[in-house]
């Protein structure tokens, strides 16, 4: 590996100019949870790189805020400051949910959103609630932004951001009165088909029917996605085990159809099913057992 | 080289680093703080916690180079004059430790979890020592001593 250089610029400018000159040679450098290790690991994905860019002076890059409706969730909010979120308690449970489950305290307490999501990992717990509330990723470079929902920051080989270009926060409309959930299976040294989970979100009426759905499994397509039909199902149908049964069903359907048949569908097809049914009971205030 | 300027158990250090290293290298090879000590070396283990600006994080995923300015408590920063905290006074008490190996990552846990939130549930205790792994106790003793622990903290007050 070559010589790592180190930099911590102060302010959003003097990181974006460092990132043009340094091009593909530099990467960002969040909590370090994951690129700590891919250095360790001399993986692919560091060879590279011969300067990493510390994001934490980045004052634009912290914080929670609501601003006319919309949650703004700076890239370097760790794990452990989401799940304390009182905002995001209010406005995005699940989000704060996801973050709670993410490796341990000490991984909490340094991993980032930001790095979650931009590792390009499928089974990264938070890119799914940030999928189901259509959060867009602000993306900045030395000229200029733009805004990218989080799954298609997704290319074939992970989160493809053009060199030079930094995540400095997600944007999403507040859940607030919406009833969401977040449901994990395994551990993230498993295999990686066993670290799959789905966030869920429903939008009831005064009647008690759903107005609005939201089901965005992780670590089952390609990049995270919602899962349109089994949505669909739900709108205007008052929550039941026998629905979201079937909600559950539909998501299968859909990743196979989306991702045709491998040796891993045996196992997946039927935790897929399970874990929509749960996310959705709890959502919905259900009980998980019958 | 770069140079990072930070406090280390109340004492303050400037020293030159490695732009890759790694802040468990720094403590056990230059400072010779051997307390803290290295298990898996991927942030899955725990052995390696230390306490950095109050919150307990790994420290073989940390980068040296990031730390100016910081606070850094590690396991030879939390006995005063010779006499053991109320945390390790009260995992020797509950024999929660066999080997060893594991304890001085469980203390900083402990540490930066009381610190915190001086009386924490037996869950909250769980989960902040979830990430500290023990071969020997079966984790027990180690709940039960941090529970002691915050409540002989709290009787001294
Ligand atoms: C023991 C352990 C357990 C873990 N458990 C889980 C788990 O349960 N669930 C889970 O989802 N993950 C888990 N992880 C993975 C990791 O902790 C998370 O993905 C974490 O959120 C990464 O954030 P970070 O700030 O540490 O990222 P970093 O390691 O700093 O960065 C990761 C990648 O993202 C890029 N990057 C970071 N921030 C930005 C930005 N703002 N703009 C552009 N690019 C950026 C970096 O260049 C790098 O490529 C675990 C890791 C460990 C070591
Ligand atoms: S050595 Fe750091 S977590 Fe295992
Ligand atoms: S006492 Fe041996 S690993 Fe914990």
């Amino acid at each position: 590996m070559h010589q790592l250089q180190y930099a911590c610029p102060t302010t959003l400018n003097e990181c974006l100019l460092l990132m043009k000159e340094a091009g593909a040679e530099a990467m960002p450098y969040a909590g370090g949870t994951d690129v700590m290790i891919h250095l360790r690991e001399r993986a692919s994905c560091v060879q590279n790189i011969r300067l990493l860019v510390d994001l934490a002076k980045l004052e634009p890059l912290h914080g929670i805020r609501l601003e006319n409706g919309m949650i703004h969730l700076g890239a370097m909010t760790t794990h452990a400051e989401a799940a304390a979120s009182v905002l995001l308690h209010e406005h995005a449970p699940f989000l704060a949910a996801a973050a709670a489950t993410v490796g341990s305290q000490q991984i909490r307490n340094t991993g980032t959103i930001g790095g979650n999501v931009c590792n390009g990992s499928p089974a990264a717990d938070t890119a799914s609630p940030l999928t189901a509330l259509y959060a867009e990723a602000v993306v900045a470079s030395a000229s200029g932004t733009r805004n990218v929902p989080v799954p298609k920051l997704y290319g074939r080989n992970g989160v493809e951001l053009a060199p030079g270009e930094l995540v400095t926060e997600f944007v999403f409309p507040s859940f607030a009165g919406w009833k969401t959930s977040f449901i994990k299976l395994g551990r993230r040294k498993a295999l990686a088909i066993s670290r799959m989970n789905v966030a869920a979100a429903l939008e009831l009426q005064d009647d008690g029917t759903i107005s609005s759905a939201r089901i965005a499994p992780g670590c089952v397509f390609r990049s995270p996605d919602r899962v349109h039909e089994a949505e669909e199902l739900l709108i205007g149908k008052a929550p039941s085990r026998a629905l979201f049964a079937e909600a559950g069903q539909l998501s299968s359907e859909e990743m196979i159809r989306r991702t045709g048949v491998r040796w891993s569908t045996a196992y997946k097809q039927p935790v897929l099913e399970a874990l929509v049914e749960r996310a959705l009971l709890q959502a919905a205030g259900l009980p998980l057992e019958e | 080289m770069i140079t990072v300027d930070f406090t280390v158990n109340g004492e303050r250090v400037k020293l030159d680093v490695s732009e890759s290293a790694r802040l468990v290298d720094l403590l056990r090879e230059t400072l010779g703080l051997t307390g803290t000590k290295e298990g898996c070396a991927v942030g899955e283990c725990g052995a390696c916690t230390v306490i950095v600006n109050g919150k307990a994080v790994c420290s073989c995923i940390t980068l040296a180079a990031g730390l100016n300015g910081a606070n850094v408590i590690t396991i030879e920063g939390v006995s005063k004059n010779g006499e053991l905290d109320d945390i390790q006074q009260a995992i020797l008490d509950h024999h929660a430790l066999q080997c060893g190996f594991c304890t001085p990552g469980i203390v900083m846990s402990a540490k930066a979890l009381l610190d915190a939130n001086p009386n924490p549930t037996t869950e909250e205790i769980q989960q902040a020592i979830a990430g500290n792994l023990c071969r020997c106790t079966g984790y027990q003793q180690v709940i039960d001593a941090i529970a002691d622990a915050a409540e002989r903290r709290a009787v001294q007050e």
